[in-house]
């Protein structure tokens, strides 16, 4: 069902107020959420990232007044380039997180609305980006919610999507006219020959080549996460290409972890998909996940919350 | 035909930006008000009406920039988020025509009280055009009206919606389940439909059953733009008969094409923007007043 605004809701929202945030590009606006005064105060501000800062139907905005209303201070903001900010606009890359914007956001909030301790919450580039924060602020970092992201270079998750197609997804993809289509694109035919290339040379019986390299940026601002205290969840849905690369992480940085490192990283992998949210009912399952994963941060809560972790989904993998 | 104006896309405010909250009935309504250069006296007002739901994110940065081009041209501009939209109160399911009519009056008014202009400027994009067509009798006088890629006929423009919603299971693969009309006798009964993450509701779509942007302007002969964003040669039919029948009523029309179809219902990265589409908006605004 779609999100109906609640009296605490919209109490939170008559508390918001803009913030505009300078940096080197220029202004970053974002809006600020004040945490409910009549409720225990978390002493967390969740920054929620995306571009533009409400996100695909309203979740970030509806996220920010919620968990405003439980007790967290909440921050959610346009990147250098978007929406309301000033900068250069240009195409983003995980593997070129925008982390000056992401540490400039922190310390600001820190020196002008005494933000000590953050939970950082993003999807694909804006979990990157989210990630990156630790390589400056570690310290000040208590959670991190990073969904559907890749970690391998972009060439390199094409490769690694192509290696579970077969000749049968090709002969489905040949009787989409969409596909044809759209290999007006000059990028389209690279796609297509790397997976044609790919799918040939398994059925050539090519030796696989042993799991491709991680990014250099994602090993660095893991290696960050690691080193600090905080605590994570890692989500992504079985059918997300993103996963695929994913996978190269837990076979080789995630085998690597410490008792107490897996104590505080969390891995959910659901059915289905989890990149994109396009579809209304994973988009409210995924968004009440993540809410429901900081709101569990709040040192009042003893316990940790239910899970809801949708349908006949179950988690590869869940540590801590 | 429209002068094309060589301007760069503005990655720095021209002037100050003022991000505030403003009150539209009993809820906060989110806006910017872009301050103009100086230099252009008695300038109006521009307004700018955004579109309906995923198509207020993916129109956004082109919206943000064509303010600051009509601020450096000397214009001073308020942008503002309808009820449900974005950063401002209140539930998209509640959205109606009249709804966003009031929300569009109220950020008239603070455009007026905020920037010291006498007269507005409309500019509507696409669901928005019906928007500020509508506003524009009701509100401060106008002095002229562009449109960007305008909803003709919202029956349509749903349509177009669950088409697309339809194109895209095909696209991936699945066959649909169900046609156009099957999907609209849902949303009468079951009053939503997700169209690609967002929600199709019946109360917006019955707020509109009988409404044409030609008859929301049928008595308006000011100044007006109409920006075609479409893979056309031509004028679409509609367009090309709004402009008609603006011109026969002595209304000074200038239109433009822009040979490009956005993905009205995806993100893209980079969003979505047409340096030529703001040049020539603000080209026309200068042209304007």
């Amino acid at each position: 069902m779609p999100w109906r605004e609640s009296a605490a809701d919209l109490d939170r929202a008559r508390a918001e107020r803009p913030i505009v945030v300078p940096s080197a590009f220029g202004g970053l606006v974002g809006i600020y959420t004040p945490a409910a005064p009549d409720v225990p105060s978390a002493g967390l501000c969740a920054v929620l990232l995306t571009r533009p800062r409400s996100h695909r139907n309203r979740m970030w905005v509806e996220g920010a007044r919620r968990l405003a209303a439980q007790g967290f201070a909440c921050f959610r903001f346009d990147y250098h380039g978007t929406g309301d900010s000033e900068g250069p606009t240009g195409p983003l890359d995980p593997n070129r997180p925008y982390r000056d914007d992401i540490v400039t956001v922190l310390r600001v909030l820190r020196a002008q609305l005494g933000g000590r301790r953050f939970v950082l919450c993003g999807a694909c580039f804006d979990a990157r980006t989210a990630l990156s924060a630790f390589a400056d602020e570690a310290d000040a970092i208590a959670g991190l919610m990073f969904m559907a992201a890749p970690v391998v270079e972009l060439d390199t998750l094409v490769r690694v999507d192509a290696d579970r197609k077969d000749w049968g997804h090709l002969a489905r993809s040949l009787r989409n006219p969409y596909n044809w289509k759209s290999l007006a694109s000059a990028g389209r035919w690279r796609y297509m020959a790397t997976v044609i290339g790919r799918v040939a040379r398994r059925s050539l019986g090519a030796a696989p080549a042993g799991d491709p390299p991680l990014g250099a940026a994602f090993v660095e601002h893991f290696q960050a996460l690691l080193r600090s205290r905080a605590r994570a969840l890692f989500l992504y849905g079985r059918d997300d290409a993103e996963y695929e690369s994913f996978r190269i992480a837990e076979r080789t940085a995630f085998a690597k972890l410490t008792p107490e490192q897996r104590a505080r990283l969390e891995v959910e992998v659901w059915d289905g998909t989890v990149h994109g949210f396009l579809e209304m009912k994973r988009q409210r399952e995924t968004f009440e996940r993540a809410l429901g994963w900081i709101a569990a941060l709040h040192p009042a809560r003893a316990a940790a919350p239910a899970r809801t972790i949708p349908g006949d989904a179950t988690p590869s993998a869940v540590a801590g | 035909m429209t002068t094309q104006a060589s301007v760069a896309p503005l990655d720095r405010a021209p002037a100050p930006e003022t991000p505030f909250f403003f009150p539209s009935g009993d809820r906060p309504l989110y806006a910017v008000h872009h301050a103009p250069v100086a230099g252009r006296a008695n300038a109006p007002v521009v307004v700018h009406c955004h579109s309906l739901g995923v198509e207020q994110v993916t129109c956004y940065r082109a919206e943000v920039l064509c303010a600051r081009a009509a601020a450096a041209a000397g214009f001073p501009v308020l942008r503002y988020h309808a009820r449900g939209h974005g950063d401002s109160a209140g539930d998209f399911a509640d959205a109606t025509l009249a709804r966003l009519i009031e929300d569009a009056l109220a950020a008239a008014r603070e455009a007026l009280r905020r920037s010291g202009a006498t007269h507005v400027i409309w500019l509507g994009v696409r669901f928005g055009a019906l928007v500020a067509a509508s506003a524009l009798p009701l509100g401060p006088p106008a002095a002229g009206l562009a449109l960007w890629e305008p909803v003709q006929s919202p029956r349509d423009y749903f349509r177009a919606q669950l088409r697309g919603l339809l194109y895209s299971q095909v696209a991936e693969g699945r066959k649909p389940t169900e046609t156009v009309d099957d999907l609209f006798a849902r949303l009468d009964r079951d009053g939503a439909v997700d169209v690609h993450g967002y929600y199709l509701h019946r109360a917006l779509a019955d707020s509109v059953r009988d409404v044409t942007l030609a008859r929301r302007l049928e008595t308006w002969n000011g100044p007006t733009f109409l920006a075609q964003i479409e893979q056309r040669r031509s004028l679409a039919p509609a367009h090309a008969a709004l402009a008609e029948a603006l011109a026969a009523r002595g209304a000074k029309v200038e239109t433009m094409r822009v040979p490009e179809e956005p993905g009205w219902h995806m993100v893209a990265n980079p969003a979505w923007t047409s340096p030529e589409l703001v040049a020539a908006t603000a080209e026309w605004l200068r042209a304007v007043a």
